[in-house]
Order: structure tokens, then sequence, then C-alpha cells
């Protein structure tokens, strides 16, 4: 078991965006959360690692960090790709004095190279595209070997093919890091060619658990309308709300 | 809901204590934040958790940076004021108070207040800015993310700078305004420099010149922090960048206000 949650619930004011939702991903595992914008995907990530405080239930997480690839690769504006990848060697209290600068370079180009990005280590997050913006964000998120990775849509608003490759690197990343992986989506590729497991929510509960090949046999109603992308079925959409 | 409590949520008197209880809350809930995070700065600095290259990148933008807005405010203000007074207390056999009264006024209040409100202006409003543009793009979410303080890595480098090198932008802003003062004082009245600094130099103390240092450090340091907390705890994209830079400028310049206030009682009065 590397990520368990269990009867989680997350209130903004009145209204329950996460209820009572429980599920399992295992180590080399990757599982992805699907739903309508609004339905409390990005909050149940936030939710693990911390960034925001859970109402009540539990998250039980395997020992060691737990990264998060943020939508918009969230990279530090003012610090070039090298500066980035390497800012929690740099920066976290437990691990500056732990390498020096030259290791800390080596690491920067492996991790790179292992995003299929080699010689950007002096250009700014300005100068990159969507999709190389997106890569570095990987870098950076397994510079400190996690345990736990964790995809914010991460092919949001990249074209197919920038899409595919970077649905291949959460493929390469699980394989290379052993990682449990969560992969927050919209896109029917992104859940066909990295998931093991698929889980969709709607108004914060679980409305089907199972495999993406389940899901594509649209024997759930929910997966059904998801799927044919069609206004007509159990969800509607005005009754989703912006996460916060 | 009772058709009273219905019609007394409508009238102007409910929706009066409405906003100034909202506003009241939103006092609180700042001052609270801005107090929290700084004494989870002061406990980093105590505990020696500072970025040295950071914190110099920080000194020069607060002071090389500032310098040229602020010595042009600190200089306009002391010709304006001359040009006022000087030639009529030549005119009333006082040509030799102009250096002293000039020289109490700039090294008391005029140098340093300007001085804040120039850097309160210039860095103040773009930290606030930086600091809620990186709020809104998940930037400080990527620091928490990564396990490192958000706070002491972005706060530390910025408050520092501003308590190290607001005084010597006082210092300088000082130096220009009474130097100005003499200039102007020659042109408009006739005042010879000899005259000007002979009498600037007897209406200087030392106590003026502590007190107007260490009111420099207090409003440095505090016009960082409200920037800084300003932009952290913005939301909302681009109108949340905008509040919470306004919000930092007001905040701080009544915060410097309120601080020379103090002072003035405390050392003065």
């Amino acid at each position: 078991m590397s990520i368990e949650v269990k009867n989680l619930v997350k209130k903004f004011g009145d209204k329950t965006v996460i209820d009572n939702v429980s599920f399992k991903v295992n180590d080399k595992e990757t599982l992805a959360v699907v739903g309508f914008s609004g339905s409390g995907k990005s909050t149940i990530l936030k939710l693990i690692c911390g960034l925001i405080p859970k109402d009540s239930g539990e998250i039980i997480t395997s020992e060691g960090d737990i990264a998060m690839v943020f939508q918009y690769s969230a990279l530090f504006d003012s610090l070039n790709v090298s500066d980035n990848i390497s800012f929690a060697l740099r920066e976290r209290q437990d691990l500056r004095k732990k390498y020096t600068p030259e290791q800390i370079k080596d690491i920067v180009v492996q991790k790179l190279e292992l995003v299929g990005l080699k010689g950007i280590e002096n250009l700014f997050p300005s100068e990159l595209s969507g999709g190389m913006q997106k890569r570095v964000s990987f870098a950076r998120a397994i510079v400190t070997e996690p345990k736990s990775i964790l995809y914010d849509e991460p092919t949001s608003g990249l074209d197919p093919i920038s899409s595919t490759l970077i649905e291949d690197y959460i493929v390469r990343l699980k394989e290379e890091t052993n990682a449990a992986s969560i992969v927050v989506t919209h896109q029917m590729s992104t859940i066909t060619r990295t998931a093991d497991r698929v889980i969709m929510l709607y108004n914060g509960k679980i409305v089907f658990e199972g495999t993406p090949e389940e899901m594509l046999r649209q024997d759930n109603e929910y997966t059904k309308q998801f799927v044919t992308a069609s206004l007509e079925g159990p969800m509607k959409m005005m009754e989703g709300k912006k996460d916060e | 809901m009772g058709t009273l409590q219905k019609y007394y949520k409508q009238s102007a008197t409910y929706k009066v204590f409405k906003g100034m209880s909202e506003t009241l809350v939103d006092f609180l809930d700042t001052l609270g934040k801005i107090t929290e995070n700084g004494i989870h700065v002061l406990k980093c600095i105590l505990k020696g958790q500072i970025n040295r290259k950071e914190l110099i990148y920080q000194c020069s933008r607060f002071g090389v940076s500032s310098l040229p807005i602020t010595l042009t405010i600190v200089g306009m203000t002391s010709i304006i004021v001359t040009s006022q007074v000087a030639l009529e207390m030549v005119k009333q056999g006082g040509g030799n108070f102009i250096g002293m009264m000039m020289s109490i006024l700039i090294v008391r209040e005029v140098a340093v207040i300007m001085s804040g409100f120039a850097i309160i202006s210039m860095i103040g409003s773009s930290l606030a800015s930086e600091i809620a543009t990186m709020r809104v793009t998940e930037q400080i979410d990527a620091i928490e993310v990564l396990k490192v303080d958000p706070v002491c890595h972005l706060f530390i480098p910025r408050v520092l700078s501003g308590i190290i090198m607001m005084p010597f932008v006082t210092i300088l802003a000082a130096a220009v305004g009474i130097i100005a003062g003499a200039v102007t004082s020659d042109l408009f009245a006739g005042l010879s420099y000899m005259a000007y600094f002979d009498s600037a130099w007897l209406g200087i103390y030392m106590k003026d010149l502590w007190v107007s240092l260490l009111k420099a450090v207090f409003f440095g340091g505090t016009i960082a922090l409200i920037s800084c907390s300003c932009g952290y705890f913005a939301s909302g994209g681009a109108k949340g960048v905008g509040l919470a830079t306004t919000k930092a400028v007001v905040w701080s310049f009544v915060a410097i206000v309120i601080w020379d206030m103090i002072f003035a009682i405390a050392f003065f009065f």
C-alpha cells in the first residue's frame, strides 16, 4: 500500500466537495481520477499532499515524499530550469547539506535526461513551451525520489502529440520510481494509456471504480455519459462548482 | 424567515452594520495573519534559516532600485518647504534658523517618512504583487509540496533586506534633503551655504539621528512584512493580485504612520 484514503470528507462552507470517499493505490500502480469540473478531483490531490486540511477521514501514505505535478506546471518563474529542479535539494532543511553543488548538478542533468530534455538547464520557464514546462515540472517532482506522485490534469492545454509524450513520461516515471501515482484527468487517452484503475467522482462521491476497459464498456450510466460526452444522463453540469 | 426579519435584512441600517462588521472582521483577520507571519519569520531568523544569496539580491532591490525615486521625493519635498518659508524667515530676521529648522524637519520626519512612502509605492507594491502572483499560479503550493517552508523562504530575505537597507536609504535621503534645502535657501532667499550649514548642525542631536534610524528599521521591516503577507494570502487570479497589492500599499501607509506616531510620543513628547 502506498496511498490509502478512508472515508475522506471535505467541505467548503456548506458545500461538501468530498463526501466519504475511500480508495487505495498500491506501489507501481496508477489510479486515474475522472469526473466533471468541480467534482472534487483536484481537491483530493490537495488533501493527500497536505495543501488543505481534511474535515474527517484518514489519509495513510507510505513513508517518503509525495510529489505533485501541477496543472499549469507551477515552475518558479524567477529561477532557471536547473534551479527549479534542484530547489528542494538546495532549500529543504533535511537535504540542503546532503548534496554538494556538483552532485546537485549531476542530479539535475540525470532528471532532465529522464524527461527527455537535455541542455536546457540555463533556460527560464518563460523560454519553454507548455509541454517542456510540464516535463521540467515532472523532473522537479521526482528529484527527491518520491514514493507517490500526484498529477493534476497533466495534459491540460497541450496539443495531442505533446499529450501523448506526457502520457508516455507518466508511464516511464512509474516504472523508474516504482511510485504509486494518481492522475486527475478529463482526457480519455490519458486514462487508457496511463491508468491501471479508474475512479469517477460526481458531486464528491465515487460513482464508478474499475479498470479503463470496464469504463469503456459503458456498463455504468455515469461512465457512459462521460465517455460519450453526452448532455443526457445522471450528471448535470450546472450542479458542479469550481473546487476551491 | 419571518416577514419582519426579511424586511429588516433589506433595510439600510442592516446593510451599514453588516458592511461595518465585515470590514472589522477582515481588518482583524489581516492583522492576525500579519502578526502570525511576523512571529514565524522571527523564529526562522533566530534559527538562522537565512538564504544569503537571496538576501543580497533583495537588499540590492530594496536599496538600489528604490534610491532614485526616494532621493527625488525627499529632495523635492525639501525644495518645496524651503522655497515657501526661507524668504519669509529672512524677512522676519530668522534667516539663521532656516538650516536648523530644515535639519530638524528632515532628520526627524521628512527623510524617513518620505523614504517609507517611496519604498511602499516602489518596493512594497512589487513584493505584494510578486508573491500574490506566486500564490495564484500555485508556485507557493509547489514550495509547500517540496517541503520547504514558504514563509521562511519568501519572507526572510525580503523582511531582512527592509530592515538592513531602509536606514541606509534614510541617511542618503536626509543628506540630499538638507543639501537641497541649502541650495534652495541660497537661490530663493540669498542665504549663504555657510550660514545654512552652521545653523543646520545646531539643530541636529544624536538622539534625532538614532531615533530616525530606529524608525527606519521598523518602517523597512513593517513594509516588507505587510507586503509579503498581503501577497501570500491572495486568492482569485488577476483580481486577487490587484486587491492584494492595494491592500499591501494601504496597510503599509497606515502602519508606518502609526509607527511614526508611536515614536513621536515615545521619544519627543
